[in-house]
């Protein structure tokens, strides 16, 4: 890649993830730079989601290295690398059903005194401040979100987009330095899906890095400063929509794959 | 209804209600499926049995067989009890919350149930085997005579002591933002992964905190008891406690108080009463009886899942809706 070492937030090099032969991501390299979408498309089953979970240490890679910040990261556990700013979303919707949008927001929220068994015993008066704090902190993004209104419903009542919008106001919680996407729009009312490329855009304007898998590839042109190409568990191209609109050998893994 | 029974009513009352207040935080807020409760239990009451008993060479012991004997004064018993339920669930836990699915640990806690009864069953210099211990000495019984009412109702505040101290805890716990993230880790353990929370350490946790208060309950049952065997901690017994927090309501610290009341305690004391009452052969009533919890179980996933006190919705202040102050409440 060309950018400059210091741009370079998350690189990936040769990860490789096999299931009992099948070999689901085979010697993917990347680098997503720093403070730009990037997008990662592909057909079904070319191994996005599996690179993606490879990425996030939902699965561990069968070989292969990772790097976020510089760190080799390979080894670390999932809410590890959660906790260092490499937060990731899932293609399903994953709320927390019986708790309240409100509450989904709180969990995710680092460094809560009253979230260990000691704080916890402690009572209420030892993190009641950073409760406090950090109910603010929620409002205001739900607030960002347009979804005040429905902060203490139970979020397993949310529509899809919401839980959508839910997720990703969930993971900003955490203060990330990468955001992982998972398909962010899929199965989600077009109005929600303008709604939702609008927060895109205003948080890479706020400086933060994004990779996000996706299907619609009008959405990946407006959104994406760069998109990476997979097909059969191989990186098989790169470069903007533009430029990847030209290559005729993917063009082909599209439509073909 | 005479002294010595109500008292063994509202001794079990209190015991069952911290078993339920401690299985409420591993099922019904953390979401393990912990069918090996009584094994925790059980732990207790063998460890307040052999911490506060005599060695078994002693005179009038020397019927049974057992390791330890230390005879230490109350309340080291009752504190080694729940040590002895908090340090058991480290290499259980250890080996079935780690890798296993849920389903899969609910299975592997059921049969790990089965095999320590089993094991305690037919290794007889360990625990006396499937005679179990007997003679096991009261609280305070070398300061006061035991044989009195007094010293019922001197119980009776000892347990309710501990039912008081339990309840502040999982109270504490429950209503925390510790307790949040046991219950979003319950919802989606995925999802809490991913931002952050450690699964593995937060089931352990709230594995060896009910564990401990699991030992808590069975040394209080056993120093009433005096007696303690393989046969009083068959695995269905973790069953009827499912039922009473099913019943109660999972998630809430009152809800598993009301389950306590009406399963345990309330489903003895009907049966006891129709036995009285001789209906029907002698030994349909307590059969009839786990019929009838099996039922209940059903019925309520059925037709109340969240059970008679759900739990609780919670609303933050300044939140949009309290100032609909007729919606507050209404879910």
């Amino acid at each position: 890649m060309s950018a400059q070492p210091d741009q370079r937030m998350l690189v990936a090099e040769d990860i490789s993830r096999h299931f009992e032969g099948m070999h689901a991501v085979d010697g993917v390299s990347l680098a997503v730079p720093r403070g730009k979408i990037t997008g990662l498309i592909g057909p079904n089953g070319a191994g996005k989601s599996t690179f993606m979970a490879v990425v996030a240490g939902t699965l561990p890679a069968s070989s292969g290295t990772i790097r976020f910040e510089g760190e080799d990261i390979t080894r670390l556990p999932t809410y590890t690398r959660a906790r260092r700013g490499l937060v990731r979303t899932f293609q399903l919707p994953s709320e927390f059903a019986r708790l309240t949008v409100l509450e989904n927001l709180l969990v995710a929220a680092p460094h809560h005194r009253g979230d260990s068994l000691f704080g916890a015993l402690m009572g209420k008066r030892y993190w009641l401040k950073d409760e406090e704090t950090l109910v603010d902190e929620a409002r205001g993004l739900l607030k960002r979100f347009g979804m005040s209104a429905k902060e203490s419903d139970y979020a397993g009542l949310m529509s899809g987009g919401q839980k959508r919008l839910l997720e990703i106001m969930r993971a900003l919680m955490l203060h990330p330095r990468c955001l992982l996407l998972d398909e962010p729009m899929s199965g989600v009312h077009p109005r929600v899906v303008e709604q939702i490329q609008y927060y895109l855009q205003s948080l890479r304007a706020d400086g933060l890095t994004i990779l996000m898998v996706e299907h619609e590839l009008h959405l990946v042109e407006q959104l994406c400063d760069s998109v990476f190409v997979m097909a059969q568990g191989k990186l098989i191209g790169s470069g903007t929509m533009a430029s990847l609109r030209r290559q005729r050998e993917i063009v082909d893994a599209y439509l073909v794959g | 209804m005479n002294t010595y029974y109500a008292a063994n009513l509202l001794i079990y009352a209190g015991v069952d209600i911290i078993a339920v207040l401690a299985l409420n935080l591993q099922f019904g807020v953390s979401g393990i499926v912990n069918f090996s409760f009584i094994v925790f239990q059980a732990a207790g009451a063998y460890a307040a049995a052999v911490l506060s008993m005599p060695p078994h060479t002693a005179a009038d012991y020397s019927f049974q067989v057992y390791f330890g004997g230390y005879q230490l004064p109350f309340p080291i018993p009752w504190i080694g009890g729940a040590l002895a339920g908090g340090v058991l669930a480290i290499p259980v836990g250890l080996v079935v919350l780690r890798k296993l699915r849920s389903d899969y640990q609910a299975i592997a806690l059921l049969v790990t149930s089965i095999i320590a009864n089993t094991v305690i069953n037919n290794a007889r210099p360990f625990l006396n085997g499937a005679a179990g211990l007997a003679l096991v000495p009261q609280p305070l019984q070398d300061q006061v005579d035991t044989n009195t009412d007094s010293y019922l109702y001197l119980y009776i505040a000892l347990t309710a002591v501990c039912v008081g101290l339990v309840w502040f805890l999982a109270a504490r716990i429950v209503n925390s933002p510790y307790g949040r993230t046991l219950r979003a880790m319950r919802e989606h353990e995925l999802a809490a992964t991913a931002l952050g929370k450690n699964p593995v350490a937060l089931k352990m946790t709230m594995f060896m905190v009910g564990g401990a208060i699991a030992g808590l309950s069975g040394a209080i049952l056993v120093g009433f008891l005096t007696v303690w065997a393989p046969s009083t901690w068959l695995y269905p017994e973790t069953i009827i406690l499912f039922a009473a927090l099913i019943v109660g309501g999972r998630g809430n610290n009152l809800g598993a108080i009301l389950g306590a009341l009406l399963v345990p305690v309330g489903f003895e004391e009907v049966t006891r009463q129709l036995i009285r009452m001789n209906v029907g052969p002698p030994n349909v009533i307590p059969a009839l009886e786990w019929v009838a919890i099996g039922l209940f179980i059903l019925g309520f996933l059925w037709f109340r899942p969240e059970g008679v006190r759900p739990e609780p919705r919670h609303v933050f202040e300044g939140s949009p809706e309290t100032e609909l102050v007729e919606n507050v409440g209404t879910a």
